[in-house]
């Protein structure tokens, strides 16, 4: 089976993945995507969510907190502001980062960047997604 | 003669010396692990991110794309024709002192980045052909047609500016070795220089240092020299994109240590804006294949460059606090060294005076005896 080079890479902790895959399944701005071996090149930014990456007949999933993707046809290549198995997400904090940006979008204080806010809530619900948490 | 008690008291203080380089070369070192960590986790996003970006930029060129940090440099000749903008300079050296030549070697990169002129020895093609390296060469284009950037020499401003330095210059007294205050009389003839330009510094040295010259300093950051934060490099870029965008600045060139190893770093010059895609011509020519940008090239490129800038600025940050910890543990394992050199001489000198003391004495009293027989 055609194989595909992953590498993820965070600021802060460096080259978090890198690996040979069958198929990752992405999520950018503009929708769900597949990528397979020799896919044509492509450069667009993520929304923070749950990869799937399928490798070795199995399936796994990678956490990526929003970023850039960039698709050669030998080579996908994610920078990503932040990366975690989801066996290493903290519920209890993101709930807590869930709670907070509420907090702040729910205040609508004029100090507030709002952008932030809303990409902290993204952040969050994206985390507790991946963990089979539904918050209201 | 020499007296025991002052010799004694002086290894007391060398000792006490000692003592206190130790501590600072093991705190230093144990900061410097730190951040070395820090900046080798950075490096393989930084280095992917420069991958792509050079990709992009290879495949940008000759593109009707219109994007305002990206240019070329015919384009950038032609902006600046009526334009009056300025040069920024982002200096990133340390808080504290104490680190050997560290600061002093940012220093001299800045000043020969800021004063090249395109004449003298160093020419824009010494640029060791990294493509993200072109202050000089962006510089040699607009100097035909921004003369109002460099100024003649004015002696009384002139005078002003290199006051300062004259002053600790004439403070060593002329004893120490020449080539030193001669450097230094070379490098700070700068006023002429001063009006183009703006500087954003990182660290509390940079700042004094530019400051007693008169340079006009619009932001600085002090305290995070040791460990930076992404948040920093952030605003930096933010304010360096905002005043590139309403046309106040029409370069910016970052001046920082790159680390190299535990013994070796060197000053480097990097430009953040503009994108000059003329540089990366070398880079991967053959690229011939177009991507697809979603949802649009624009979009992209408006999220993409920003972040490559900050990235690039928390990377430089990176290196110069790795630079700045390891530099300082040199410095301070060499003071120590020499401290325990230093009380080995003193106390082969107290030794020997003791020696001498006690001889004198035994004479005495061998004449004393001599004299009452």
């Amino acid at each position: 089976m055609a194989t595909i080079l992953l590498e993820v890479a965070t600021p802060d902790k460096g080259e978090v993945f890198s690996k040979e895959i069958n198929m990752l399944i992405t999520r950018s701005i503009c929708g769900e995507l597949g990528i397979l071996p020799k896919h044509a090149r492509l450069l667009t930014e993520l929304l923070p969510h749950a990869m799937r990456i399928k490798a070795d007949g199995g399936e796994t999933q990678l956490f990526v907190s929003g970023g850039f993707m960039e698709v050669t046809p030998d080579k996908i290549t994610i920078l990503a502001d932040a990366a975690e198995n989801p066996d290493d997400i903290d519920v209890e904090r993101a709930k807590a980062a869930y709670n907070r940006a509420e907090e702040r979008l729910a205040k609508k204080d004029s100090e507030i960047d709002i952008d932030r806010a809303e990409a902290a809530l993204a952040r969050a619900k994206a985390r507790l997604l991946v963990k089979g948490v539904h918050m209201g | 003669m020499a007296n025991l008690q002052h010799i004694r008291r002086r290894i007391k203080s060398v000792k006490n010396i000692q003592k206190i380089t130790n501590a600072m070369d093991m705190i230093a070192r144990s900061r410097f692990n730190a951040a070395r960590e820090a900046l080798l986790s950075n490096l393989p996003y930084v280095a992917k991110t420069k991958e792509i970006m050079r990709r992009v930029m290879t495949q940008m060129r000759g593109q009707e794309y219109e994007h305002p940090f990206v240019k070329t440099r015919a384009e950038l000749i032609a902006e600046q024709e009526q334009g009056a903008g300025k040069f920024l300079f982002i200096v990133i050296a340390s808080d504290k002192g104490l680190a050997g030549s560290f600061s002093s070697n940012v220093f001299k990169e800045a000043h020969d980045t800021i004063e090249y002129d395109g004449t003298g020895e160093s020419s824009s093609l010494d640029d060791d052909g990294d493509d993200e390296n072109f202050h000089k060469k962006n510089f040699d284009a607009l100097k035909g047609i921004k003369p109002a950037t460099r100024r003649t020499p004015k002696q009384q401003r002139q005078m002003s500016a290199t006051g300062g330095m004259a002053r600790a210059a004439s403070h060593q007294g002329g004893g120490g070795t020449s080539s030193g205050s001669v450097e230094v009389a070379r490098e700070y003839h700068d006023a002429d220089y001063i009006d183009g330009i703006e500087l954003i510094t990182v660290g509390r040295r940079a700042t004094t240092h530019f400051k007693q010259r008169g340079y006009n300093i619009i932001k600085s950051y002090h305290g995070i020299s040791e460990r930076p934060d992404y948040k920093y490099a952030k605003e930096i870029a933010d304010l360096i994109i905002d005043r590139f965008d309403s046309g106040e600045i029409i370069d910016v060139t970052l001046i920082y240590t790159q680390f190299k190893s535990a013994i070796s770093c060197s000053p480097d010059n990097v430009t953040l804006l503009p994108i000059v895609t003329d540089d990366y011509a070398k880079v991967g020519a053959n690229l011939k294949e177009e991507y697809i940008y979603e949802p649009d090239v624009v979009k992209i490129l408006n999220d993409f460059l920003p972040r490559r800038i900050a990235t690039r600025i928390y990377g430089a940050m990176l290196h110069s606090a790795a630079s700045e910890l390891s530099s300082r543990m040199n410095a301070m394992s060499n003071a120590t060294d020499n401290a325990q050199e230093l009380v080995g001489r003193l106390n082969l000198f107290y030794n020997k005076v003791r020696q001498a003391g006690i001889t004198n004495e035994i004479n005495e009293i061998v004449g004393g005896a001599n004299a009452l027989e």
